[in-house]
C-alpha cells in the first residue's frame, strides 16, 4: 500500500484548488460557529486528508487541524526526519511531531481552548483516538463536499487502470495469477500508480487474491487503482460471455471516508464502483467500473 | 513457489485462544482487521480479505463466525468458519484484539462494554509455531531475490518509482502477497526513507531501501545499501560501522535477554566509533522489531523498551540511521530466535553492494 509514487503535480491540482476547499469547509465552519476542523488521516483513511491539503501518508498516522482562522497544522506520528519530503508533497508546513497522536490532539485543543471541534465522519475515527477526543470536546459532524478537481483525479485514475488492463489482459491466458498481477502491478506502477490492489477469478469463485492458480478461458481479473491518492476499480473477464445472465452487483464508494464501503444505495456526489456479476452455466464472469453518482443515475466519469 | 492451498483453522491456537478466554473471563473474543491492519484477524482466521474491515469471532466453545464487509470476501472462509451480520456479534461480554484500530462507529455498534485483548493476543502471536516459521522463511527467501532484482536493474537515470515498480512487480508475480517498501537516494544529505519520487539515481548515489514481502501471511525484511558506482571512504567506514552493529545484535540475541540489550549493543557500536548521538530519535527511528502477521510489531528495540526474547520469535536487528559519514544508511536481516541464539533468515550478502 502507497508504497508506489506520491505527487503533487501542481499542473493538474493546482493549489487554488486547495484554497478553494479549504474556503468552502471554513465558511461551513463558520455557519456552524466551529473553531475547527479535524481530519483524520492513515495510509487507508486518507481520502479527506488528501482532499485538503494533498497529505498521503505511507505509514503511521496523522491529525490536521484546519482552523477557521489560521494556518493549518498537522499533528504527525512519522518522524521530523521526512517531514520535508511531506511538506515538498503537500501545502502543509507546519507539522508537530506526535507520537502520541491523542495526547497531541488533547493538548491542542486545551491550548487553543477549542471545546468544539467538527470533524467529517467522526463515527471513523480509531477507537482510541475518538475516546481521547471526545474526553476534552465535543465532536460535530461536518458534512464533505467533493469537487470537479477531485473528479478529475478519479477519471485519471480509471483511465489508467482502463490502459493498464487493456494492455495486460489478452496476454493472461496461460500464466499463474500471481504472475499475471505482478506483471499488471509493474505496469501500472510505472506508468505512476501508487497503489493497487489485483483479484483473479477462473470463474469458479469471486474474485480474490492470486493463490498460484493457472488463469483459464474466462477468466476475470478485478483491479483497483490509486493515482495520488484517488482511487477507481474496473474489472474485465477475458472474453466475452453471449448468454451470460445477469446474477449479482455491488456498489463500493470510493471518495467516502473509508474506501471501498459497500453500499445499498449510492451518496449522492460521490465515486462509486459497480461490479456486476454474470453466469454462464456455473462459470461467472465479472466485469465493473467507476462512475459519478448524482442524485438519480450513476453517470460515466 | 508452489500454489497455495485453501486457508485451515489451526486447532492448537484456537485452543490457546480459547484458554487465554476462560483465563481473562471473557465470553467472546473478537478478531479486528481492517484494509491496512489484518494481521489480528489472520491470526484467527488466514484469509487476505479484500474489503475494508473484516471482524472474526471466538467463542468459548470454540465456534468461530466472522463479520465480512465485502460479499466476495465470505467465499474466502475456510471450513469450520461461518458467516455472520454483525448484529450477532453483540451479545454478551467481549474483547476486541486490534480495538485501538477499529472504527469508534463499529466498536460502539459490538456493545458498550468491549475490551481490549490487544497486548494479550499480540504476546501470543510473538512466538510462531512451524508453519508460521514456514512462511516466514519462504518470505524471507523471496525477500533475497527481491533484494537480487534490485540490484540487477537499477541503473543511473532510472527513476524511484520505476525501481520500486520493478521490485514490486517481481514480488507479486513470485507469490508476494504485498510488500512493504521503502527507498532513498541520493548523497550525504538523505536523511531517512520513504516512498519512492521521481528522482532520477546519479551515479555516485547511494540507494537505500528496506524490502517487506508477505507470504501467506506473514512477513519478512530486509534492509540493505547500494552505491551506484565506487564507494568512498566514508561510505566504507560508515558501513563498517553498521555491519559491526548488526552482527553485536545477532551475536547477543537468544532467549532471555532483554531486547533492550539488543539496541544498547547496537548504539555501543556507535558509540565507541564517535556517532553516539546518531542512535537517537532524531536521526533513527528503532533498532529493530518483531516481525510477523504485520511488518512492524512490537516489540520495538529500543534502549528503553524491555522485553525478554524468546524462542520461537521472529524479529529483524537494523542499526539504521543517519551519519555524517553517508547520509541515513541501512543493513538489517530477519533473524529466528532459536533455542541456542538466533538464525538468520535473510541470507543475502551483508556488504555495502555497488553496481
Amino acid at each position: 500500500m502507497k508504497r508506489g509514487l506520491i505527487a503533487w503535480d501542481k499542473s493538474e491540482l493546482p493549489p487554488q484548488a486547495f484554497e478553494a476547499r479549504l474556503r468552502r469547509l471554513r465558511e461551513r465552519l463558520a455557519e456552524l460557529d466551529l473553531p475547527a476542523a479535524a481530519v483524520y488521516s492513515d495510509l487507508w483513511k486518507s481520502n479527506y486528508g488528501r482532499f485538503y491539503s494533498n497529505l498521503m501518508l505511507y505509514f503511521n498516522r496523522a491529525i490536521l487541524l484546519i482552523p477557521r482562522d489560521g494556518q493549518l497544522l498537522l499533528l504527525c506520528g512519522l518522524s521530523p526526519r521526512v517531514y520535508p519530503w511531506i511538506r515538498s508533497v503537500t501545502i502543509l508546513e507546519e507539522i508537530v511531531p506526535s507520537p502520541n497522536l491523542p495526547a497531541s490532539l488533547a493538548e491542542v485543543c486545551s491550548r487553543r481552548n477549542w471545546r468544539r471541534i467538527g470533524m467529517m465522519d467522526p463515527d471513523g475515527l480509531p477507537y482510541d483516538l475518538h475516546r481521547a477526543l471526545a474526553a476534552c470536546v465535543e465532536i460535530h459532524a461536518v458534512p464533505h463536499e467533493s469537487d470537479e478537481w477531485e473528479r478529475a483525479m478519479h477519471r485519471r485514475a480509471r483511465q489508467m487502470a482502463w490502459d493498464g488492463l487493456n494492455e495486460e489482459l489478452p496476454v493472461g491466458l496461460g500464466m499463474k495469477d500471481w504472475e499475471f498481477a505482478g506483471r499488471l502491478e509493474r505496469s501500472l506502477r510505472r506508468a505512476g500508480a501508487e497503489d493497487m490492489a489485483i483479484l483473479t477469478t477462473n470463474g469458479d469463485c469471486a474474485p480474490g487474491p492470486a493463490t498460484g492458480q493457472t488463469l483459464h478461458e474466462g477468466f476475470s481479473v478485478s483491479l483497483a487503482l490509486e493515482y495520488r491518492g484517488h482511487w477507481t476499480k474496473i474489472a474485465q473477464h477475458h472474453n466475452s460471455a453471449d448468454r451470460a445472465i445477469p446474477h449479482a452487483a455491488c456498489l463500493e464508494v470510493l471518495s467516502g471516508p473509508l474506501p471501498f464501503q459497500i453500499c445499498e444505495k449510492p451518496p449522492e456526489e460521490a465515486v462509486v464502483a459497480s461490479a456486476l456479476e454474470v453466469r454462464e452455466g456455473a462459470h461467472r464472469y465479472f466485469s465493473g467500473d467507476a462512475f459519478w453518482s448524482t442524485k438519480n443515475s450513476l453517470e460515466p466519469l | 513457489m508452489s500454489p497455495l492451498s485453501a486457508p485451515e483453522i489451526n486447532a492448537a491456537r484456537v485452543n490457546r485462544l480459547v484458554g487465554l478466554m476462560a483465563e481473562q473471563k471473557w465470553d467472546r473474543l473478537l478478531f479486528y482487521g481492517h484494509a491496512w491492519r489484518k494481521d489480528f484477524f489472520r491470526y484467527l482466521l488466514n484469509v487476505n480479505f479484500s474489503g475494508p474491515y473484516a471482524i472474526a469471532a471466538l467463542e468459548r466453545s470454540g465456534e468461530i463466525r466472522a463479520v465480512l464487509s465485502h460479499p466476495w470476501d465470505v467465499e474466502l472462509l475456510p471450513e469450520g468458519a461461518k458467516a455472520c451480520d454483525l448484529p450477532m456479534l453483540n451479545r454478551g461480554s467481549a474483547a476486541v484484539a486490534g480495538l485501538e484500530l477499529m472504527d469508534a462507529g463499529l466498536a460502539r455498534a459490538l456493545g458498550e462494554n468491549l475490551v481490549s485483548a490487544t497486548s494479550q493476543v499480540e504476546e501470543l502471536r510473538r512466538v510462531k509455531e512451524p508453519e508460521e516459521i514456514r512462511a516466514l522463511r519462504r518470505a524471507a527467501a523471496l525477500a533475497d531475490r527481491g533484494y537480487e532484482r534490485f540490484a540487477e536493474v537499477i541503473e543511473p537515470g532510472m527513476a524511484e518509482f520505476e525501481l520500486v515498480a520493478e521490485v514490486e512487480g517481481f514480488l507479486k508475480s513470485h507469490g508476494a502477497e504485498d510488500n512493504f517498501m521503502l527507498i532513498a537516494s541520493g548523497g550525504a544529505e538523505v536523511t531517512g526513507m520513504k516512498p519512492p519520487t521521481e528522482r532520477r539515481f546519479q551515479r555516485g548515489d547511494q540507494v537505500t531501501t528496506e524490502l517487506t514481502p508477505q507470504v501467506d501471511g506473514y512477513y519478512a525484511q530486509i534492509c540493505r545499501t547500494l552505491v551506484l558506482g565506487e564507494p568512498n571512504a566514508k561510505q566504507h567506514e560508515a558501513f563498517s560501522i553498521f555491519k559491526e552493529a548488526q552482527q553485536a545484535a545477532e551475536t547477543l540475541l537468544r532467549p532471555g535477554v532483554d531486547t533492550a540489550d539488543v539496541a544498547r549493543v547496537q548504539n555501543d557500536v556507535f558509540r565507541r566509533r564517535g556517532y553516539g548521538e546518531y542512535t537517537g530519535s532524531k536521526y533513527t527511528r528503532v533498532r529493530g522489531h518483531n516481525l510477523g502477521l504485520h511488518p512492524d510489531e512490537n516489540p520495538y528495540v529500543l534502549e528503553d523498551v524491555h522485553y525478554t526474547a524468546k524462542a520461537g520469535m521472529t524479529m529483524i536487528a537494523h542499526p539504521n540511521t543517519y551519519l555524517p559519514l553517508s547520509g541515513y544508511m541501512v543493513l538489517g536481516d530477519t533473524l529466528l530466535v532459536t533455542p541456542g541464539g538466533c538464525e538468520r533468515l535473510t541470507l543475502s550478502e551483508r556488504k555495502l553492494f555497488q553496481k
